[in-house]
């Protein structure tokens, strides 16, 4: 449900022909709204969704040095909107439920099976990565200021071809392991998602809210 | 709010991880790249959206005939191996490093198939959970990435990875896959109509090169690392090469690099050029059919587009022929 409204306001971000900065005070009002609605924190939202900037910043100067000086603010603006409902989701949404909800939307349960899959061992393995640096680095392979790049690069490919193989050899044994346990490539979800009142509420109400911001100003003027 | 804090740790790392002590990084924000949402005109995303999933559908389904569901756990926990290598510092002196992109990498060990599925769930997983990239841009990003990137890194070590050329061949599909990703989300942003100043658009595909250099050296390193500790590459190549498709590919690469290059000083040759690529990418696949059509619709800063399109559209010409070559084979041995 949460997805279908994020997805509308999305896409009324994403087709909004101009923002000017009243309707992005909006937007940004009605984000922030949202961040303390759904009890995160306001300040660390509003820096992670500004990781998006750097690359939109970029193309803003590009923008306003081609003489385009309103795409550049509708680029920064739109990249940030976007980033910051994008963070509100997965902030408020634990992941094997966002997937359950892409599923219901059609997204194939394979697929989702490999995400729910790489993001447990997304921190395993890079913790390993991590581990196997560490341990360069207490045999003295200094990271900065070698005298030879070469061998650091050999070393440093030789580390993700040992890591490819562990991670490789991991994965059989964990399949393995599944399988011993009777996977048959289904993890059937232990409460059935039901939309509830409330989910509906929520959906109307965004949806509602990003069609007024999108086409109020076209009408208003 | 475990889940939350546990996000919140993994996504410092991971912007840590990108931005590893390199001006590289720095220099080269747009870099084969994530595009994020409110960058693409709706035409493009959505036409984008609407071609990814069956092109990811058909990669995978073509190359790969056992995808039951219990592989999903070997395919996502290779997709975490890509998080964690992309992580690596690669240094390669005057305090630069490059890192690795892996899609070549994923391609050559795993073959196209699982390839394209894992490059789309890390790309799923870095737009919703790292929010690298745009949920509407999605499409975009996997098509660039998944798909193309993936296609582009394979074919050539199919074709020419038997025999001596096998260091040529690897490092000349992780190139060319790095290559074509970021020509095509270079011309994904063109065609939504952001400017950019003829002189930018050449120093980013100066910059695309440098991380196609990298990616090719580094591909090459990570690729002989794994051989020495066990020949598990999946798909072994061709061992004959055959020298039409040499060159046919040469032709074609040459051909759709020269539509990019010559662009900044002949606008006009690039338009019968790219004219003929438009037209040779519409005879060959139905899929490139929405992507020849925004070329019409466009004048001016299209031609990085129609050349990308070239391009993309000889990598996929170059699969289908592969598929169908592979089904013949099969054939004929059975």
């Amino acid at each position: 449900m949460k997805i279908l409204a994020v997805l509308a306001w999305l896409v009324a971000i994403g087709t909004s022909p101009r923002i000017t900065p009243l309707l992005a005070a909006c937007y940004f009002a009605l984000l922030v709204g949202v961040t303390i609605l759904a009890r995160l924190p306001v300040g660390a939202v509003l820096l992670r969704a500004a990781g998006v900037l750097p690359f939109s910043a970029t193309f803003a100067v590009i923008s306003i040095a081609a003489g385009d000086a309103a795409r550049a603010e509708a680029l920064i603006a739109k990249s940030y909107l976007s980033a910051s409902a994008v963070l509100i989701l997965a902030g408020t949404t634990p992941l094997p439920k966002l997937l359950r909800g892409l599923e219901s939307l059609g997204v194939p349960r394979f697929f989702t099976l490999v995400v729910q899959f790489l993001y447990r061992y997304l921190f395993t393995i890079s913790e390993q990565a991590q581990h196997m640096r560490m341990a360069a680095l207490a045999r003295g392979s200094q990271s900065r200021r070698g005298r030879r790049a070469s061998p650091r690069f050999r070393a440093a490919s030789g580390a993700v071809a040992t890591l490819f193989a562990r991670s490789q050899a991991r994965a059989e044994s964990i399949h393995g392991a599944m399988l011993a346990r009777g996977f048959t490539g289904r993890m059937e979800p232990l409460a059935a998602p039901s939309p509830r009142a409330a989910d509906a509420l929520f959906l109307a109400v965004g949806v509602l809210a990003a069609a007024a911001l999108r086409f109020l100003p076209g009408a208003v003027r | 709010m475990e889940e939350g804090h546990y996000i919140r740790y993994s996504g410092w790392n991971s912007i840590a991880g990108r931005a590893g002590g390199t001006h590289l990084t720095i220099v080269l924000p747009w870099w084969p790249v994530h595009i994020p949402d409110g960058f693409l005109s709706a035409p493009v995303w959505l036409g984008l959206d609407l071609m990814a999933p069956p092109a990811v559908v058909l990669v995978a389904r073509r190359a790969q005939r056992e995808f039951e569901g219990a592989r999903a756990p070997l395919l996502g926990v290779m997709g975490a191996f890509v998080f964690a290598a992309q992580m690596v510092n690669f240094p390669v002196g005057i305090g630069t490093s490059g890192h690795l992109l892996g899609g070549a990498l994923l391609a050559i060990t795993l073959g196209p198939a699982a390839a394209c599925v894992v490059m789309t769930a890390i790309l799923a997983i870095q737009a919703f959970v790292f929010q690298d990239g745009g949920i509407l841009a999605l499409g975009a990003n996997t098509w660039n990435m998944a798909v193309v990137g993936v296609l582009a890194g394979y074919l050539p070590y199919r074709f020419w990875g038997g025999g001596k050329w096998r260091r040529v061949a690897v490092f000349s599909a992780a190139a060319i896959s790095v290559m074509a990703a970021a020509v095509m989300a270079l011309a994904e942003l063109l065609a939504s109509g952001i400017a950019m100043p003829r002189s930018i658009v050449g120093v980013s595909v100066a910059l695309f090169v440098i991380s196609a250099v990298l990616e090719g050296a580094i591909t090459v390193a990570v690729v002989e690392g794994i051989e020495r500790l066990s020949p598990r590459l999946i798909r072994p190549a061709a061992p004959e090469r055959s020298w039409a498709l040499t060159g046919l590919g040469v032709a074609a690469v040459v051909l759709a690099s020269c539509g990019v290059l010559v662009a900044s000083t002949n606008p006009d040759g690039i338009w019968r050029l790219a004219g003929q690529l438009g037209i040779a990418a519409r005879a060959t696949s139905l899929i490139r059919a929405p992507l020849a059509d925004y070329h019409a619709g466009w004048l001016g800063a299209s031609w990085a587009a129609k050349a990308a399109a070239g391009l993309a559209g000889l990598v996929l010409a170059g699969g289908v022929c592969l598929a169908l070559g592979a089904a013949a084979g099969r054939k004929r041995g059975r």
